[in-house]
């Protein structure tokens, strides 16, 4: 009978700690709760929740809540799908849903681009950067050793046979983090809608440009000539596109001798 | 009495430093030592967590579990009581200090179960012979101090030889695990200081 008693106090005791505190916790997370803006959660939830940090800030939490208080702009995430961002637009009334984009690589040299040496490291594109300024003979010339494929966190990006990076767009959430960290410079944002680009980054003279690569665009501007729709314009020894102009004819992929001008 | 807390509170930080002579506390010592602000986080978020458990395990043993004389529920029973208290001091610095709430907050549902806490409670309330309150709670809070003076040092370290030519073989958990081995050698040099 003492055994029983004994094992009953202990047991008692126990369980009226546990109820005490449980009881003290239940009372004091209600008590203490801490109200915030009900649409931060409602924003965060339609967010594209990749935490990709393109924004600048910490995560999609952070950007909900900078968006709320209006410190943010809809238009600076570029995850988001933009169904989505009409319906946060539409919640918090009104705001700038922003152009959907994707990364690209401004590059078609790879294996076409000559090398200036044997390169035997290890290494990726930022440490083979510091070897006078990568292996390939072209200053803007894609390296090849997949340092945007590791800062890619969603595997969109990838590196072909023909030795240079390639994005794939319907992967692609155009976070940025490959275009921050290429030691060349030559990934940027383009319309996801666009369908063409260019792929290349030399803006040097036609003659010095084809003794380093067999790709490299030339300034011939054979491509801006035939545009049909006049939505491409020389500038310093490169074709820029009008993205609002373009029609999609493909004339310049088809016209271009030096196959630079791609489809994407 | 003032040389006895400090002969106290010297024995906690120095000679018998909960981390590198009791090996407790590893896992948060090796875990969040790899930058020097996480480090200096974690140790403040423990020195605050034993001073508050102190409190209230010292009340729970000498009030409810001698008059009782369940003492051997103490490991239960001082479990619950940092658990819920950890809990209860979130809400409350998340409420009334939402500063202090981010810069400890990660930190402290992580030590809430950490051995270091129950070891420290044991061994200053259970198996002591600290006779008033006072120097219990010294000791709890030198023993805090104790971790984050390890774990700052441990980060200052690691901080060098992250960055140091050291074989492919030894780079990350190796040196650091030879470097605490090394840096607990040092502190076995205090032992028997102004012991007693």
């Amino acid at each position: 009978m003492e055994y029983v008693i004994s094992v009953l106090i202990a047991g008692g005791v126990m369980l009226a700690i546990a109820v005490i505190f449980g009881t003290i916790l239940v009372v004091c997370s209600h008590l203490l709760a801490v109200r915030r803006d009900e649409r931060i959660d409602a924003v965060e939830n339609l967010l594209a929740k990749s935490n990709c940090g393109g924004c600048g800030r910490a995560g999609c939490a952070q950007f909900a809540e900078a968006l709320v208080k209006g410190e943010a702009k809809l238009s600076d995430c570029r995850a988001t799908p933009a169904a989505n961002k009409e319906k946060i637009a539409a919640l918090l009334g009104g705001g700038e849903v922003g152009e959907e984009t994707v990364a690209v690589v401004h590059c078609s040299g790879g294996g076409a681009c000559y090398d200036k040496y044997d390169y035997q490291g290890y290494g990726d594109c930022a440490s083979c950067e510091l070897i006078a300024g990568g292996v390939k003979a072209c200053p803007v010339g894609c390296i090849g050793k997949k340092t945007c494929v590791g800062s890619c966190a969603y595997g969109a990006v990838s590196v072909g046979d023909e030795g240079y990076s390639v994005v794939d767009k319907e992967k692609c959430v155009s976070c940025g983090a490959c275009i921050a960290d290429c030691p060349k410079g030559i990934i940027s944002r383009i319309p996801k809608s666009a369908k063409v680009f260019v792929g290349c980054s030399n803006h040097g003279k036609g003659k010095d440009v084809m003794e380093l690569c067999k790709r490299g665009c030339i300034g011939c501007g054979i491509c801006a000539k035939n545009c049909p729709a006049g939505a491409i314009e020389m500038k310093d020894g490169l074709p820029e596109i009008d993205y609002s102009k373009c029609t999609g004819c493909m004339t310049c992929v088809h016209k271009c001798p030096r196959k630079c001008m791609r489809e994407h | 009495m003032t040389l006895t807390v400090l002969s106290v509170m010297f024995t906690a930080v120095i000679s018998q430093n909960i981390v590198l002579s009791q090996y407790q506390g590893i896992c948060p010592f090796l875990g969040v030592s790899k930058k020097m602000s996480s480090a200096a986080g974690m140790g403040f978020a423990v020195i605050f967590v034993m001073a508050i458990s102190s409190v209230f395990c010292w009340l729970l043993y000498n009030y409810i579990l001698i008059p009782l004389g369940i003492e051997y529920l103490s490991t239960m029973a001082f479990i619950l009581v940092i658990a819920s208290l950890v809990q209860l001091l979130e809400m409350l610095l998340k409420r009334f200090s939402p500063t202090l709430y981010s810069a400890l907050g990660v930190y402290l549902p992580l030590i809430t179960t950490n051995c270091a806490i129950l070891g420290t409670a044991n061994s200053t309330i259970v198996f002591s012979s600290y006779e008033s309150f006072g120097l219990v709670f010294a000791a709890s809070v030198a023993t805090g101090v104790g971790f984050l003076l390890a774990i700052c040092l441990l980060a200052g370290v690691r901080l060098k030889t992250d960055g140091a030519d050291i074989p492919a073989c030894f780079k990350g958990f190796p040196i650091t695990l030879v470097t605490a081995a090394i840096m607990a050698l040092a502190f076995a040099g205090f032992t028997g200081m102004l012991a007693g």
